[in-house]
């Protein structure tokens, strides 16, 4: 994560955040399992994940909400918040041996009762196309200057 | 988990077979106590939880950052409050966990798997397909997280390319143990039989 914050000012619409990969090994998606506690076997068992329809192994809900997270606090910085996520459909596996990247960008951008409140439009893609999202992510941002109630950009 | 159950939610009646739990719809599941996750959340678990993400902000992990982002203590990331409100697989004086060798034998029980279907037809299969989440605030280290409520909002049966099931779509508020809501969360998840491997009639798909 970038040691500058960012702030509301800085924001342009349709600016993209910084693009987060996350290969996908078995090793990785069995360290997730014993840390996000989602031990389900489909996540880091071929052959059970193949009984149950699937192509292989893949990453579970909870992993791939971090990956969403992880990069948008790597673009908000330690003084931004989440507030919301919303369209967050994982609509392919996110298989081992592959990688799935996380991309983004500002859909829109207004200060809000003093608060810098963005909506960034996340995606996860794999070598297979979309599979998770599009979905939005609202968060907050410090405002360097007060009183500027109304700004919008989008 | 047993095996699929061919008079079951496979059968061919099996979208009839779903009508009960369409018409839970609306139906709070939970017996309107607060299932709380197995353990506080703690600055180690923490850790854990981000080595395998790369995780790299200091709300997280230093409590100096955090204490000048205005919080008593390093924070949990949001997402992970799904993770934190997870009961305990076992607990003291609970029956055995793995009680059969089998190299893909599964536990006897576990809180992740779709452990109250309800009305629903008999499935093995279960994955999440979705969500969403509002968060009201970080949870700080020391806290403990439960979910209070599991409303139904929607039943949908539908035959993916894994099998045959349904789409449902459940509600609940995450809380601290002050029963202070931290979160509100809908997760749609696929509850299913999968696909027999010659077909479901033993020809091909």
């Amino acid at each position: 994560m970038s040691t500058q914050q960012r702030y509301f000012e800085d924001v342009q619409p349709g600016e993209a955040i910084a693009e987060v990969s996350f290969p996908l090994t078995v090793y990785r998606l069995v360290m997730a399992a014993g840390g996000n506690r989602d031990f389900n076997s489909i996540h880091h068992n071929g052959d059970y994940a193949r009984s149950t329809g699937a192509p292989d192994m893949y990453a579970s809900t909870a992993f791939l909400l971090g990956t969403w997270e992880r990069a948008v606090r790597d673009w908000i910085g330690a003084g931004g918040t989440i507030r919301s996520i919303r369209g967050f459909r994982m609509r392919q596996f996110n298989l081992v041996g592959d990688t799935t990247r996380v991309l983004g960008h500002v859909a829109s951008a207004e200060l809000r009762d003093g608060a810098g409140v963005v909506v960034l439009e996340l995606r996860s893609e794999n070598s297979k196309g979309v599979t998770v999202g599009p979905g939005q992510v609202e968060v907050t941002l410090p405002v360097r200057a007060a009183g500027r109630q109304g700004r919008r950009v989008s | 988990m047993g095996e699929p159950d061919p008079a079951g939610g496979a059968g061919a009646d099996w979208r009839s077979d779903w009508d009960p739990m369409v018409a839970a719809v609306g139906r709070d599941f939970s017996d309107g106590a607060v299932v709380y996750g197995a353990d506080p959340v703690t600055a180690t678990d923490i850790r854990r939880f981000l080595e395998p993400l790369e995780f790299d902000c200091p709300l997280h992990y230093d409590r100096e950052a955090a204490a000048q982002a205005g919080f008593a203590d390093v924070t949990l990331p949001y997402t992970a409050a799904l993770s934190w409100s997870i009961p305990p697989m076992w607990s003291p004086g609970d029956p055995p966990l793995f009680d059969d060798d089998g190299r893909d034998a599964q536990p006897a029980r576990s809180p992740i798997n779709n452990p109250d279907q309800g009305p629903a037809p008999k499935t093995t299969g279960y994955f999440a397909t979705g969500l969403e989440m509002d968060f009201v605030r970080p949870v700080t280290v020391g806290e403990r997280i439960g979910r209070r409520g599991r409303t139904l909002l929607a039943c949908v049966p539908k035959e993916t390319s894994v099998g045959r099931g349904a789409f449902l779509t459940f509600e609940s508020e995450m809380v601290t143990g002050t029963g202070e809501v931290v979160a509100r969360m809908r997760s749609v998840a696929f509850a299913y039989v999968p696909r027999p491997a010659g077909g479901w009639d033993g020809g091909a798909v």
